[in-house]
């Protein structure tokens, strides 16, 4: 579960995100929609206590990220736009160290193959080293990572921008797994069909507000672009 | 989890290579540093133990020639004569009064290499003891051979600096601090782990190869005082590695691009180990210069005009101060002794002034910069380095301090000789005094390291504060 209670930060003066709250359940994924610039990702960094807040909390599963920044992370995933791995390393030493970090179980090379085969890293890839991956193969084994460590909470940035559609396609459907697992999903993006069809709920952000809240059952793809575009004009 | 950091961090050096020519240049530079130390030491003890055949093969010399002139195969005269003791202990008999190598002499040369290590001593005056004209040279102080010291005040601190000048700001720039640090880990365990490691490495590297070095270039570790003198050498090469590993961790805490930290601690660097050095050395050759060498010769010269126009009177209080030579005075060589010898000791007495003065600044010097040595942690180390190498002004200082106890003893031997006209016999020559070298006590050498060696503790300490401090504060995002 990913909450943030009056949630917001300001740099020298200027506010980078107006006094947010949300609430994600597990078995959500909330979809953060908006222009460059309007408070997605930093939003994202509060939650991974990378800044501190200048109000408000930002809970993991209950446990305030700034009191508690090391129980907070043991159950948080994230995802950034670039999944960066050690580039010399291969995708499984990297899986491996990322696990031993995060997890307080110890997994066999065999488990460890099998999440990034579940993550669809195709066979034989992962004893290559990093540096051969296509930006696909280093987000696959992002959510390798995000799995092994059976993260209840997880913060995407925009993960499928660069994605060819397939490769999205297959990120959606992976997506989907880990929230039926149980996990609260917080991602930005801009990627507006890519929202519609794997976000429970959208939020619209602008200027470090949030403009407006949809669940995405109640609406279509075409009402959703509208909102969008309507909340986006000056 | 530190295991953890420090396994992946010993993957990624591995497979990046870097760690292998850092380590490769360390092993290279190491061994062409203490082979030239050893050179360096074995050519000093050549010329020693050349010395010593010399004396040896004089002293036989003069032991026939004392038995022919006997025999009456020979007629010397008197001033060459091997049985009068004025000629023997004035030039034939001179003997080397010299300062061995000390045991870890060849992982420094130090100032070895300006100060004499041997004297050829006889009863003439004692300024010939001073070499001091280099003193004054302050280009010698800065120079210095390419020793194993020179590697590790100069070099090591670079190939620390290329190990860990990105060792966050890498992260940061590759993004994979971020990955890491959405992990349950904090930034401080993360940089710690990853310079202690990098810093164990070449710390064990650097003592295993001059360990080897060491006794490839044949230092004896068993000789007296060796052991833990190496072992307090390997104390102080740690705690400088612990300081530039603390401070690249500090610039790295500040959050810059690692071109920026490059920058930074390229300066550190040229700050710590040649500037201030250098400002040092010249504030101190400016408070307390030394007199000049050519002040010394106008006294000498002064005093030596002096002492020609008043000979008959020196003569007469000289005779009164030694009522034993009186008997003598009837023999001409034995006179010309005595006045030579008066007219020495008269010398010593008006030069001792300015000899004083050298002897005076040269303390006051060395104090300052024992005094403000805590202000660099290179020149820490170097007089630390050169302490326990035996190198440095402090062990050459003992040298003169026993080699003038030893030219008192020499005069004090022949002068009953010289004043009683004593014919010498080749037992005469064989019960010569002889000049022992005795180390200074290990406890001033231990007293003064320990104080080097805990302001750099202090000064890593710092470091790591400083980068505990900034580290709190550290922009992980943006």
């Amino acid at each position: 579960m990913l909450e943030a209670q009056n949630l917001s930060k300001t740099y020298s003066g200027t506010p980078a995100l107006h006094p947010l709250s949300l609430k994600i359940e597990p078995g959500e994924v909330y979809c953060l929609l908006g222009a460059n610039g309007a408070g997605k990702t930093t939003t994202i960094n509060l939650f991974l206590n990378f800044i501190e807040p200048t109000s408000g909390t930002a809970l993991v599963n209950g446990l305030d990220v700034v009191q508690q920044p090391l129980e907070s992370k043991r159950r948080l995933a994230y995802i950034p736009e670039q999944v960066m791995l050690y580039r010399n390393l291969t995708g499984l030493e990297n899986l491996e160290y990322f696990t031993a970090l995060g997890s307080t179980e110890t997994f066999s090379k065999g488990q460890l193959l099998a999440f990034l085969d579940e993550a669809g890293l195709p066979a034989g890839a992962a004893e290559k080293r990093v540096s051969t991956y296509s930006k696909g193969m280093r987000q696959k084994v992002g959510i390798a990572i995000a799995s092994a460590k059976g993260a209840k909470a997880l913060l995407l940035d925009e993960p499928t921008s660069g994605l060819d559609p397939k490769a999205s396609n297959e990120f959606s459907a992976l997506l989907k797994r880990l929230s039926d697992g149980g996990a609260a999903i917080l991602m930005a993006t801009h990627d507006l069909f890519r929202a519609k069809e794997t976000g429970t709920r959208v939020g619209i952000m602008k200027h470090g507000r949030m403009m407006a809240e949809l669940r995405t059952e109640e609406f279509g793809h075409a009402d959703l672009e509208r909102v969008y575009l309507e909340h986006m004009h000056d | 989890m530190l295991f953890n950091i420090i396994r992946n961090d010993w993957r990624n050096l591995r497979a990046d290579r870097s760690l292998w020519i850092i380590g490769a240049l360390l092993a290279v530079l190491i061994g062409y540093g203490v082979h030239n130390g050893g050179a360096w030491v074995r050519f000093q003890q050549d010329t020693l133990t050349q010395a010593a055949e010399e004396e040896a093969g004089r002293l036989t010399l003069i032991k026939t020639s004392i038995e022919s002139a006997n025999a009456g195969r020979a007629n010397p005269p008197s001033w060459r004569d091997p049985r009068n003791p004025f000629a023997v202990g004035n030039t034939q008999a001179a003997h080397y009064v010299s300062m061995p190598p000390a045991p870890l002499a060849a992982l420094a040369v130090g100032q070895s290499d300006l100060l004499p290590y041997y004297f050829k001593l006889s009863l003439k005056s004692r300024d010939t003891l001073l070499g001091n004209d280099e003193i004054e040279n302050p280009v010698h102080l800065l120079s210095g051979r390419f020793d194993l010291a020179f590697v590790i005040i100069y070099l090591f601190p670079l190939l620390v600096l290329a190990l860990s000048y990105n060792l966050i700001s890498s992260e940061k720039e590759d993004g994979t601090l971020a990955m890491t640090l959405s992990q349950p880990v904090r930034l401080g365990t993360l940089a710690w782990g990853k310079a202690g490691f990098r810093a164990l490495f070449i710390l064990a590297l650097s003592t295993l190869i001059s360990l080897a070095g060491t006794l490839a270039s044949g230092v004896n570790l068993s000789a007296a005082g060796a052991s833990p003198r190496f072992l307090l050498w390997v104390a102080v090469v740690a705690a400088y590695g612990a300081f530039w590993f603390a401070a690249a961790v500090a610039v790295n805490a500040l959050g810059r691009s690692s071109a920026t930290n490059a920058i930074a601690l390229a300066g550190l660097w040229l700050g710590f180990v040649l500037l201030i050095p250098a400002l040092l050395n010249v504030t101190v050759k400016a408070l307390h210069p030394v007199p000049s060498r050519v002040e010394l010769i106008q006294a000498m010269r002064v005093a030596s005009d002096d002492i020609t126009r008043q000979r008959s009177q020196l003569m007469a209080k000289y005779l009164e101060d030694h009522p034993e030579f009186a008997a003598a005075t009837d023999d001409s060589m034995a006179q010309y002794a005595i006045r030579t010898a008066a007219i020495l000791d008269e010398l010593d007495r008006r030069v001792q002034p300015v000899l004083a003065t050298f002897d005076e600044q040269l303390t006051l010097q060395q104090a300052m910069v024992d005094r403000y040595r805590f202000l660099s942690p290179a020149i820490l180390v170097q007089s630390a380095l050169y302490d326990l190498a035996g190198t440095n002004l402090y062990r050459y200082r003992h040298f003169l301090h026993l080699t003038e106890q030893f030219h008192a003893a020499w005069r004090t031997h022949f002068e009953p000789l010289i004043a009683r006209n004593v014919r010498l016999t080749p037992a005469h020559i064989n019960s010569l005094p002889r000049f022992h070298f005795q180390e200074e006590p290990f406890q001033a050498v231990f007293t003064r390291t320990t104080a080097a060696l805990a302001g750099l503790g202090l000064s890593a300490l710092l470091a790591a504060a400083l980068s505990a401090w900034w580290l709190r504060r550290y922009p992980v995002a943006a």
